[in-house]
């Protein structure tokens, strides 16, 4: 399956909701500590290589990226100044961005679009904060300030418009409903720090949280003092946890020992993929939501693969 | 060593702080080569030499940045901003400039250099992103092999305040999640080189670890127990693999998982990190022993390698990276890393027969050692961590007058001046280092089920040891005990009593290799003996050996007089949790007033990690057997597991009430007020456990710990010179 080169190192990949063959991916240059950052927006084609449709380059590293719901050319980045910056691919590099949100004062680590509430997105900060975005405001509509450290990802729950997840290095995973002037639940659920959180697509009180830790556990906010299930098998933190849009026990996630783990939490034996193709930290992952099993992963090897579920992601 | 993380992060400092100012902006100095004075370089000369010829870093085109759309200028680039020669650098770079620079480095010949000091001063003179870049790759690849990051001479790099910032803000936090497995001095030490080189104050970490909730990790589990069996060098890769594992439930992955971790370095590796982990804490402590934390360094490094034999990780970039910084040609083959802690001592041996002239080169050639420069370089980290900076080494060195170290150390081998008092004197630090390991081999040996009797036994020649073992036992006078009932084991060699009750007193005198011998050889004399069987559960459990614990247990309920029907013999051949759980529920059905059975079941859920469970079972026991007081400080070390401190303080206590004498628990103690942060009041309690039993070294190293978090440098002395009555009178409880 194709791979892409990046000139700086990945850290993140996903699949435009819009054209399965799309996708953006988020690179830093060295591995997001000092220097610069680039968005590449790329195209798979059947026969020939991976064609770069665009590339917006930043002055610091860009940590995430996310697809509008509401337009097929638009996208978010979450960039290292702290900065959410907009780009629409339907215009010329020059007026790119064409929206750069500066509010956040650390890190901006990961964005996340409302697929329910099409013109609204979350973004969250190294400095402890996420915050509520729409298109059309020059500010943020919320600032959600509760965690006591970094949030390194915040997800929107997949059927609540105002639902939203966040997990946070100070080892709790919060809950939180945007009407509410404070978050609806408090998961302590791991004992270091957690590095990222997804919701189940098909049942939308389960969640995934991953932690530096070494697991993933799965749980049920309606009865959230047991995870209901631990999924073990990374060697380093887990660096991204996502559900898969087609199946609901479904989980891929990667980590900083090197590999991308496909999971399905009801079964027995749950390590139902390991795909070891990285040469250094995996840590973007995604899954298609328009080609079914179609998984795209990238990481500070400065590659981008994508491949089909049970595929060599390596084969030419 | 168990807690050893918890306790030494929870001194990381985390204080954000603002970065130094003392780096001029834009400046490339030029490297410093051959006999440019440590001080010249220092002066940081600003230069306007930088380059900036458009060569792209990158083959394939990219538009500087520069040329990017104006609408980006509300937020302008930072770079830019702060200093266009950063940007144009990155430009500027030649590929093969990098592989020249780092092979420079190593190149232990360049004349004018007091030995082992070259690679302290790279001739990093490349276009500085191009240096600054495979600078940082070297820092964050150093956690695939979890080998110390060694800090490096780096030219002056033109890094403006807010790149400062940023490196030293995201490198902190990053490698809190990259090096998650290692201790926070580790990390601390990882970042603090990254620093160091790049000339960022870094005084205040501007995030240190998340404060709070720091729990009590699975390795705490290692040393509250009844009876961990192997030498303390064990415990710390039980507790390395605890911490693997946190959180783990499921025992099929714990098993593969064990194996794994199991076969790659073993536990005598571990003990090597343990080792370091804890001179690194004293490293902290402060200046007065920096050549010693060097030392340590490179046992870490030492160890790191042993341990993790994935190819994947030997293979990558990095490693490669580094072992052309440490050495130049030398790859890793990943079977040959050996377990550091028996081989040193020979290869040192080797090396000292073959004359210390040719130290160096025979260092060259092994892979423990990763090659005398990175270990010059920890040495030249702790010089600076440790004084200004104009102080450096170096100069440390020359006061010493040592022209050639080489010959130096060749020197005080040869005149066995290895004692010198002098904290500089790396070289007996050295020595030290492998007197330790030489003594570690053997207590290693000595381990595997082999006891250890003392000189001098007055009981010898006694008429009744055994009476007299158990008197003096039911005393508590454990010291006393373990002595008749030596004498009363090598009277008569096949007395399962006499070997068990002297396995219980070192267990309670938290002697916990001489305990496992014991139990081994009570086995031995007396396959069937139910509490036996239980005591080797236990340890097993303890080590966090499933399948030895499970086969212990389960031969306990075979050989039970109740039990024995409800276990079917063919189970044993291929035990899983599961099936034995289930037995014992319904042995625990059966006769639910049998408190041995709740014991058991306690034990089993503690190895399962079902720790609710297993503080129901053990409440459930102590009602039946409330005076137990080994049983409360099961029940404590559960609770401590399961992250509820104060409630295991209330259970030890409980124990020490029944037992006074119970240095276990004492220590236990100290460890679960260490686990809150109350490291004076741990102190007090370690105190206690070593004037009761002087012997205990986990304790010994626990107190250090405690002693160092609790900036109770003053008494560090009082610790290392194992002073009790200064200590005791310091510390009363």
């Amino acid at each position: 399956m194709p791979v892409f080169k990046t000139p700086f190192n990945g850290y993140s990949v996903k699949f435009s909701p819009f054209y399965e063959q799309r996708l953006a991916v988020a690179t830093s240059q060295n591995f997001g500590i000092l220097g610069n950052g680039r968005l590449h927006v790329i195209d798979l084609s059947p026969a020939g290589p991976i064609a770069e449709i665009a590339a917006f380059d930043t002055a610091d590293g860009v940590y995430d990226v996310s697809w509008s719901e509401s337009h097929d050319s638009l996208l978010i980045a979450a960039v290292a100044d702290g900065s959410v910056k907009l780009y629409d691919l339907s215009l010329p590099p020059t007026s790119n961005p064409v929206r750069s949100l500066s509010e956040h004062t650390r890190e901006t680590h990961s964005v996340d679009y409302n697929s329910v509430r099409r013109d609204s997105f979350i973004s969250s900060s190294w400095d402890d904060t996420i915050k509520l975005w729409t298109i059309d405001r020059p500010t943020s509509v919320r600032t959600f300030k509760e965690h006591a450290y970094c949030v390194y990802s915040a997800a929107w729950n997949p059927r609540h418009a105002d639902v939203f997840a966040s997990a946070s290095g100070d080892c709790t995973a919060r809950i939180w409903d945007v009407r509410e002037p404070g978050s609806n639940m408090i998961l302590p659920a791991h004992e270091f720090e957690i590095l990222s959180c997804d919701w189940n697509k098909y049942d939308d009180a389960v969640i995934a949280t991953s932690s530096v830790d070494k697991s993933i556990k799965v749980w049920d906010v309606r009865n959230y003092r047991v995870p209901v299930a631990v999924l073990n098998g990374h060697g380093y933190a887990v660096r991204k946890v996502k559900f898969s849009p087609h199946r609901g026990s479904v989980i891929v996630s990667c980590s900083y020992d090197m590999s991308v783990c496909m999971w399905d939490y009801m079964v027995e034996d749950s390590l139902i993929g390991r795909y070891d193709h990285h040469t250094e930290f995996a840590v973007g992952v995604d899954m298609s939501v328009l080609v079914e099993g179609l998984l795209a992963s990238t990481g500070w090897d400065e590659l981008v693969y994508v491949w089909q579920h049970g595929t060599d992601p390596k084969a030419p | 060593m168990a807690m050893r993380d918890l306790v030494t992060g929870g001194a990381a400092c985390a204080v954000p702080g603002s970065s130094s100012s003392s780096n001029p902006l834009g400046a490339l100095a030029n490297a410093l080569i051959g006999s440019s004075s440590q001080k010249e370089r220092l002066q940081e000369i600003p230069t306007s030499a930088l380059n900036s010829s458009g060569n792209n870093l990158y083959a394939g085109g990219v538009d500087p940045l520069s040329a990017l759309p104006g609408s980006e200028l509300e937020h302008p680039l930072h770079q830019q901003n702060k200093g266009s020669e950063f940007i144009n650098g990155f430009h500027a770079a030649n590929d093969n400039r990098l592989a020249e620079v780092w092979d420079g480095i190593q190149n232990p010949q360049i004349p004018h250099f007091p030995p082992g000091q070259p690679q302290l001063q790279p001739e990093l003179n490349g276009p500085p992103q191009r240096v600054l870049s495979s600078f940082l790759h070297s820092f964050v690849n150093s956690s695939h092999g979890g080998v110390p990051f060694g800090p490096t001479q780096l030219p002056v790099l033109g890094l403006s305040e807010g790149d400062k910032r940023c490196i030293r803000d995201r490198s902190s936090i990053m490698a809190r999640h990259i090096f998650a497995d290692r201790s926070e001095d580790f990390i601390n030490g990882q970042v603090n080189a990254l620093l160091s080189s790049l000339e960022i104050d870094n005084q205040g970490m501007a995030r240190g670890p998340m404060p709070g909730r720091y729990p009590e990790l699975e390795q705490y589990w290692g040393e509250s127990q009844a009876m961990p069996p192997r030498p303390h060098g064990a415990d710390g890769w039980a507790d390395e693999f605890a911490q693997h594992r946190a959180g783990q439930g499921d025992p099929n992955a714990w098993a593969l998982s064990f194996e794994r971790q199991h076969g790659t370095g073993g536990w005598a590796s571990e003990f090597e990190h343990e080792q370091s982990q804890m001179a690194s804490v004293g490293q902290m402590a402060g200046p007065n022993i920096p050549s010693l934390a060097a030392m340590e360094q490179t046992r870490m490094l030492a160890h790191t390698l042993a341990q993790n034999n994935n190819p994947k990780f030997q293979n990558s970039k990095f490693l490669q990276f580094v072992s052309k910084m440490s050495r130049g040609e030398l790859t890793i083959e990943d079977n040959q890393v050996k377990p550091a802690s028996a081989d040193w001592a020979n290869e040192y041996q080797q090396q000292y027969n073959a004359g210390p002239s040719s130290w160096a080169d025979q260092f060259a050639h092994e892979q423990v050692s990763r090659a005398p420069e990175r270990w010059a370089d920890d040495f030249a980290n702790e010089r600076v961590h440790h004084g200004p900076v104009d102080e450096q080494w170096v100069n440390e060195f020359s006061k010493l007058e040592v022209n050639d170290w080489a010959d130096e150390f060749g020197r005080q081998v040869g005149e066995g001046i290895l004692g010198d008092d002098s904290a500089d004197n790396w070289a007996s630090a050295y020595d030290e280092y492998l007197n330790e390991q030489a003594v570690l081999k053997e207590k290693s040996d000595s381990s595997r089920g082999v006891y250890v009797f003392s000189d001098l036994n007055p009981y010898v020649g006694h008429p009744e040891p055994l009476k007299e073992g158990q008197e003096l036992f039911r005393k508590g006078l454990l010291s006393e005990a373990v002595l008749a009932l030596e004498a009363e084991v090598l009277k008569n060699p096949d007395n399962a009593e006499g070997w068990r009750l002297l396995g219980v007193a070192h267990a309670e005198n938290d002697d916990d290799q001489q305990a496992i011998a014991s139990m081994m050889r009570a086995h031995e004399a007396d396959p069937t003996n139910l509490e036996v069987l239980l005591a080797l559960g236990v340890s097993h459990t303890n080590e966090l050996e499933q399948q030895a614990a499970l086969k212990y247990l389960y031969s306990w309920l075979r050989n039970h007089p109740m039990y024995g029907k409800i276990a079917p013999p063919e189970l044993s051949d291929s035990l899983y949790y599961a099936d034995v759980a289930r037995t014992f529920n319904e042995a625990a059905q059966m006769s639910p007033e049998d408190a041995d059975v709740h014991i058991v079941l306690g034990v089993l859920y503690n190895l399962s990690r079902e720790y609710d469970k297993a503080i129901e079972s053990f409440q459930t026991a102590l009602k039946l057997k409330p005076r137990d007081y080994s049983l409360w400080n099961k029940l404590g070390a559960t609770q401590a597991n399961s992250v509820q401190s104060a409630d295991a303080i209330y259970a030890y206590q409980h124990a020490l009430d029944l037992k006074p004498n119970y240095v276990r628990a004492w220590a236990n103690m100290g460890i679960s007020y260490a686990n809150q942060g109350m490291y004076e009041d741990s102190i007090r309690y370690y105190v206690r456990a070593l004037a009761m039993n002087p012997k205990a070294d986990n304790a010994w190293q626990y107190l250090r710990i405690s002693l160092s978090c609790a900036s109770r440098n003053d008494m560090m002395e009082a610790c290392d010179s194992r002073n009790l009555d200064v200590l005791q009178k310091e510390f009363p409880l």
